[in-house]
């Protein structure tokens, strides 16, 4: 369990990160989410105590790592931001060097090297240089100096950047795997990522947290109206007057119009009425043919954006009413 | 400690640094062995390794300190060796003596010369061994200084740069003042060739090293709160 409370990180007059406070619960993988220069990596730099923070407490199982930082570090498995690796090793001489720093008992260390290399696919090139690997082994590479040892508690910076597609959907799989033997936080600006992974997303926007939920909560709770995607073919053009017929549609709007004769549209209703049996009854009836039919879906995509907007627009208020006040004076 | 340490043996040895700096070295040894002691005909070693310390520790140990934490930052590879349940003290111990040991196989293969001696002439061996010792500690704390050095920037030059200046400055400001000649290495190694064991120079330059590895320890514990 890791609990973060009031940390605040400031270096000089900008504050990374703003009294923040989450926690982990065991077992859980949580996603931190937020645009580049958010305070994502200074927030796992404090979890992990490579940097202090400046006011607050972190602990990891309930301990404090600037009290006991030996104990707890040995419980924590980093993949920093960057993949940082000494190039002149190879994977194996890799690993063992950090099963020796994270101080795996000499008896279990070649065992704890090779399952670890296993896990991580890096059998194949475990004795070749690390400088000659691809990027993609790279980032195994430095996931396997994080997993050694054990650790119960595996925090991960940007672990799929810069990979391709094939890549991502591996190293994306291996830590689902590793999700259920440990506790994962994992930082990422790639939002599907993050709901493909996570059971929990914080989203960090200029060292603030803006909202602590499920990807599945975000998503319904962002969503103000209920879209439906139809594409239909309408020679009569039946769709203008569909507005009359169901009372429940707030707007009609055409998204495209299709080579084919089809043409794309995008019902609006409110959010709490589903129209979808409705419209498979009735367009039928006005001559129009259905070709698709489906539920517009907000993603976290949206989710995201709309909370950092929000953010923004409370920002400008508050500022507005402050420079009002400042009038007033 | 040890995990560190033998890390960073084995890093010297693969990479071009560790055979570099101990061919240069060689290369000095020999110059000065011909230079001082066959020239002249003598048996005396302790002007090979007097000459050694100065133009050779010079050029050999920023080579050998630039790295040891610039590089760690430069690549980020710092993060893992902090986030590690190691400690400070013991980075920075294993790195400063996986540089000693670079240094000591030098000293080590000097013998050789003293083993030709040999064969023209009789040794004192007590003396060498004297004066071996007094190398090693100007060694210990050159390297100490240069670590620090390298502990303040991610520029591997700068470092060298660093270091080159603090243990070569001395030699010319002594002229303008007689404190500078408390931080010349050179100056307090003098004694050792003639066989004298001076506690003074001995505790200045242990003091000198262990001074710098302190501060180091600090820097590297005071960024933590600062960076």
């Amino acid at each position: 369990m890791i609990e973060l409370k009031n940390v605040t990180k400031r270096y000089g007059s900008t504050i990374a990160v703003d009294d923040i406070s989450f926690e982990v619960k065991d077992g859980e993988v949580v996603g931190l989410l937020g645009p580049n220069g958010a305070g994502k990596s200074t927030t796992m730099n404090m979890i992990t105590g490579f940097i202090e923070p400046t006011s607050g407490q972190i602990l990891v199982n309930g301990n404090d790592i600037l009290r006991k930082p030996k104990k707890v570090k040995r419980q924590i498995g980093y993949m920093p931001e960057g993949v940082p690796l000494y190039y002149e090793l190879t994977p194996k001489e890799f690993v063992s060097y950090m099963a020796e720093l994270k101080l795996v008992k000499k008896k279990e260390r070649k065992e704890e090297v090779e399952k670890v290399l296993n896990e991580t696919g890096l059998n194949e090139v475990q004795n070749k240089l690390i400088r000659n690997l691809s990027r993609g082994y790279k980032q195994r590479v430095s996931l396997a100096g994080a997993l050694v040892g054990n650790p119960d508690v595996i925090i991960l910076d940007e672990p799929t950047v810069g990979l391709d597609p094939k890549q991502i959907t591996e190293i994306r799989t291996l830590i689902k795997k590793l999700g259920k033997k440990h506790t994962i936080i994992l930082s990422s600006h790639i939002l599907s990522e993050v709901s493909q992974i996570c059971e929990k997303v914080v989203i960090i926007n200029k060292g603030k947290i803006i909202a602590v939920d499920t990807p599945e909560n975000l998503e319904k709770s962002t969503r103000e109206k209920n879209g439906i995607s139809v594409t239909v073919e309408d020679p009569k053009n039946n769709m203008k007057i569909l507005k009359n017929k169901i009372k429940e549609i707030k707007s009609i709007e055409l998204v495209k119009d299709n080579k084919d004769g089809t043409k794309q549209y995008v019902i609006i209703s409110s959010a709490d009425v589903d129209l979808r049996k409705k419209l498979f009854e009735i367009l039928p009836k006005e001559d129009i043919v259905i070709f698709e039919l489906k539920k517009t879906e907000t993603t976290l995509e949206d989710a995201f954006i709309k909370l950092i907007d929000n953010v923004k627009e409370s920002n400008e208020k508050e500022e507005k009413n402050l420079n009002i006040k400042e009038e007033k004076k | 400690m040890w995990a560190i340490y033998k890390k960073e043996v084995k890093t010297y040895f693969l990479s071009p640094i560790g055979y570099i700096s101990i061919g240069i070295f060689m290369l000095m040894y020999s110059i000065f062995f011909y230079v001082t002691t066959i020239f002249y005909g003598s048996v005396d070693m302790g002007n090979l390794y007097y000459a050694t310390a100065r133009y050779g520790l010079l050029l050999m140990v920023p080579l050998l300190t630039m790295r040891i934490f610039s590089e760690e930052k430069k690549n980020g590879t710092e993060q893992l060796l902090l986030t590690s349940p190691k400690s400070v003290t013991s980075i920075v111990l294993g790195k400063f003596f996986a540089a000693v040991t670079v240094i000591l196989i030098t000293v080590l293969f000097s013998i050789v010369y003293s083993v030709i001696v040999s064969f023209f002439g009789t040794v004192n061996i007590p003396t060498i061994l004297v004066t071996m010792l007094g190398f090693i500690l100007v060694a210990m704390a050159a390297i100490s200084i240069g670590m620090l050095a390298s502990s303040l920037t991610e520029n591997q030059i700068v470092s060298a740069i660093i270091t080159i200046a603090v243990l070569v400055a001395p030699w010319f400001l002594v002229d303008l003042s007689s404190v500078f000649s408390s931080i010349d290495l050179i100056d307090k190694f003098m004694k050792f060739p003639y066989g004298l064991i001076s506690i003074e120079d001995m505790i200045s330059l242990l003091s000198i090293t262990v001074m710098c590895i302190l501060i180091t320890i600090i820097l590297i514990k005071r960024r933590k709160a600062v960076k």
